[in-house]
């Protein structure tokens, strides 16, 4: 096996999507395409290629969008790419995020039959993301985006998703988000956790040594795969006036009733984590992104603190599976991108207003299988590996049957019961984020 | 570079939390005696010595080797809390190299080159239970905490002041076991 401890990762070839931080607040735009023209669709990857590169050379303090372009496994298809290479993609690629929907459970109320037209359609081709500091520099980017297919009469947009992050960072069940991302070797970033070694670069980006000290399957030809990641983006639905009359339900007052929702997460809603905060929010450790990281939970096996289940360590349990042997969580991580889309419910209101709110939650990774559907399936869906066979993610699981919640806590354990989803998938796709000449690759395809 | 993209997930039989997971090798030719050895060797190291119950991968429920047709062939035979396909790059990366010693001896072991190959190993060897049945649910850990229980309320019964301290309604589900406990 080869080891690649210097691995110098090719940054300009790369979409900034996958390891840059973005700017902070930001305002989004989610766009798919449908292309119905091979022709035509290859001249969209030309400019969009081009746009790309525009936004390479411009001098990073001058950056005032970020631009993100990715295919679908139709979308692929719709480009002409030869079937070969077709082939050469992972399996649950090709069958795309719909045909999975048994396994990540999503049935029922989260079921593809009701899924938000034309998500998990074969409509869906291309996937593309702006983000911006704000909504004139936002309507600058998608204007500039917008003229590069508005001549082209075969490329259609067929869904459209306006997103945003809050300057607080929070989303609507109330918890800032988007801190706990691996430390990633090559990246140029300043690690922020300091009880782990940095992930290999190839667990997020194809063609860079990986953790098992392989390269990810890549697809042929090389060109295309190289610095490419894919991407699953996921529209979930949060029952927030559910969420909170459920916690308010079952707390004795106020103060625990946001213990309550903090055990949930494990956080508290300032991002401090309960590993180093277990009583009470401080918001100085939630802001500070040198501390609010920098923690294991080795030191509380039995989750006195944070518990097993709760939604942060389950989705990353660091170093509590260490002794087992059986998981290796390093080759089950992710680079997570997630924004909100939808208004907030004003604090203290406990009724739906029957707005449409939650989270655009993206990843990117080298592996769908045994990153982003591992995690969902053996670690938010199933308490199998806690030794709570019965326990779902409290807050994200996808349980159709309520679920239990279990709290260590001295002397008597504490057990929420009947636990109800709050989340509803409203559809998603999974997509290749190719580099800039496997864009270019794409664009001069001539088969 | 191999691909397993294709590879046909193949979970083995699961009865609730567990799943059954059987794997046969072929002995490397003039290998089985180095074999047996290894076999004694892991059976006489810490965990896996009768009565020890600490084998170190925490997720199996048991586990065997048996050697078979004249020690031509080798069956390795467990149960795992979980679908053990999902975990196939983590038995690559932690596992499989702690029965190193074991494997050496068999057939595709030596030289694998790179994850994809290592999973095509197991892959090749694993075949799915026809019947395979449990008698008690539930996962090592439950089992391992629910001794802990049993072996603790034993101690209580002990207590001479048992039988009073359990008169209270509260614990009238415990004072049910206690008479043949
Ligand atoms: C509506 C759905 C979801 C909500 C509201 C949500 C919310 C949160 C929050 C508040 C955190 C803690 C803040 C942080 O560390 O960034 C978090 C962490 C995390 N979530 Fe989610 N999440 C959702 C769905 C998911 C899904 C579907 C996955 C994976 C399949 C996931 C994976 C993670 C991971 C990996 C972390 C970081 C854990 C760590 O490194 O400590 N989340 N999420």
């Amino acid at each position: 096996m080869t080891t690649g401890d210097d691995v110098t990762l090719d940054l300009d070839d790369i979409q900034s999507g996958a390891l840059r931080e973005r700017p902070s607040p930001y305002v989004g735009r989610y766009l798919l395409l449908r292309l119905d023209d091979v022709a035509q669709g290859r001249e969209l990857v030309r400019r969009l290629h081009a746009l790309l590169e525009d936004q390479r050379s411009a001098s990073p303090s001058a950056t005032r969008a970020w631009l993100t372009v990715a295919f679908t496994y139709e979308g692929l298809k719709a480009l002409g790419v030869p079937p070969s290479s077709l082939d050469s993609f992972p399996r649950e690629f090709r069958e795309g995020m719909a045909a999975r929907a048994q396994e990540l459970g999503d049935v029922g109320e989260s079921g593809p039959e009701r899924w938000e037209p034309p998500l998990g359609s074969p409509d869906v081709h291309v996937a593309v993301s702006v983000l911006a500091p704000d909504p004139p520099a936002l309507e600058a980017v998608a204007e500039r985006a917008r003229s590069r297919y508005a001549d082209l009469a075969s490329v259609a947009v067929v869904w459209r998703q306006d997103c945003y992050q809050l300057p607080s960072g929070r989303t609507s069940f109330g918890f800032k988000d988007g801190i706990g991302n691996p430390d990633i070797e090559g990246s140029g970033l300043v690690p922020r956790n300091s009880r782990e070694r940095p992930i290999k670069a190839g667990e997020f980006i194809l063609g860079y040594p990986d953790e098992t000290g392989s390269l990810a399957p890549m697809p042929i030809p090389d060109v295309l795969g190289r610095n490419g990641t894919y991407l699953v983006f996921r529209k979930l639905h949060t029952n927030v006036a559910a969420y909170r009359r459920y916690l308010r339900d079952r707390a004795r007052d106020r103060q625990e009733e946001r213990l309550l929702a903090a055990k949930m997460v494990g956080r508290w809603p300032s991002g401090a984590p309960l590993a180093l905060a277990p009583d009470r929010d401080e918001p100085s450790l939630g802001a500070d992104p040198h501390r609010n990281n920098d923690f294991a939970y080795g030191d509380d096996p039995g989750g006195f603190k944070c518990p097993a289940g709760a939604h942060s360590r389950r989705a990353n349990p660091r170093d509590s599976l260490e002794s087992e042997l059986t998981t290796d969580t390093r080759l089950h991580r992710m680079v997570r991108r997630g924004t909100s889309y939808g208004p907030q419910l004003p604090d203290d209101v406990l009724d739906d207003d029957g707005a449409d709110r939650g989270i655009i939650f993206v990843f990117a990774g080298a592996h769908l299988k045994r990153q982003f559907e591992f995690v969902k399936t053996q670690w938010l869906n199933d308490g199998i590996f806690i030794g709570a066979p019965a326990e779902r993610d409290p807050l994200v699981g996808a349980h159709q049957q309520p679920t239990d919640f279990t709290m260590a806590r001295r002397p008597i354990r504490r057990r929420l019961r009947d636990v109800p989803p709050f989340v509803v998938t409203r559809g998603g796709e999974y997509c290749f984020a190719p580099g800039l000449r496997a864009l270019r690759w794409l664009g001069e395809l001539d088969t | 570079m191999t691909t397993t993209n294709d590879v046909p997930a193949r979970p083995g039989v699961q009865v609730g939390s567990a799943s059954e997971f059987t794997l046969f090798f072929t002995v490397l030719p003039g290998h089985a005696q180095a074999l047996r050895d290894a076999l004694r060797d892991l059976q006489n190291s810490p965990g896996y010595r009768p009565g020890d119950y600490e084998v170190p991968i925490a997720s199996i429920h048991e586990a065997r080797f048996v050697l078979f047709d004249d020690d031509t062939r080798l069956l390795f035979a467990t149960s795992f809390d979980g679908p053990w396909d999902a975990y196939m790059e983590d038995f690559a990366a932690k596992p499989l190299q702690l029965f190193a010693a074991i494997f050496e001896h068999v057939e595709g072991f030596h030289g694998l080159p790179d994850v994809a190959a290592v999973k095509s190993f197991i892959l090749g060897a694993q075949v799915s239970a026809a019947a395979y049945a449990r008698n008690y649910p539930g996962t090592v850990k439950e089992h391992r905490r629910a001794l802990r229980l049993a072996a603790a309320f034993q101690q209580v019964l002990d207590d001479p002041r048992a039988e009073e301290a359990l008169s209270h309604p509260a614990l009238k589900p415990l004072l049910d076991e206690a008479s043949v406990a």
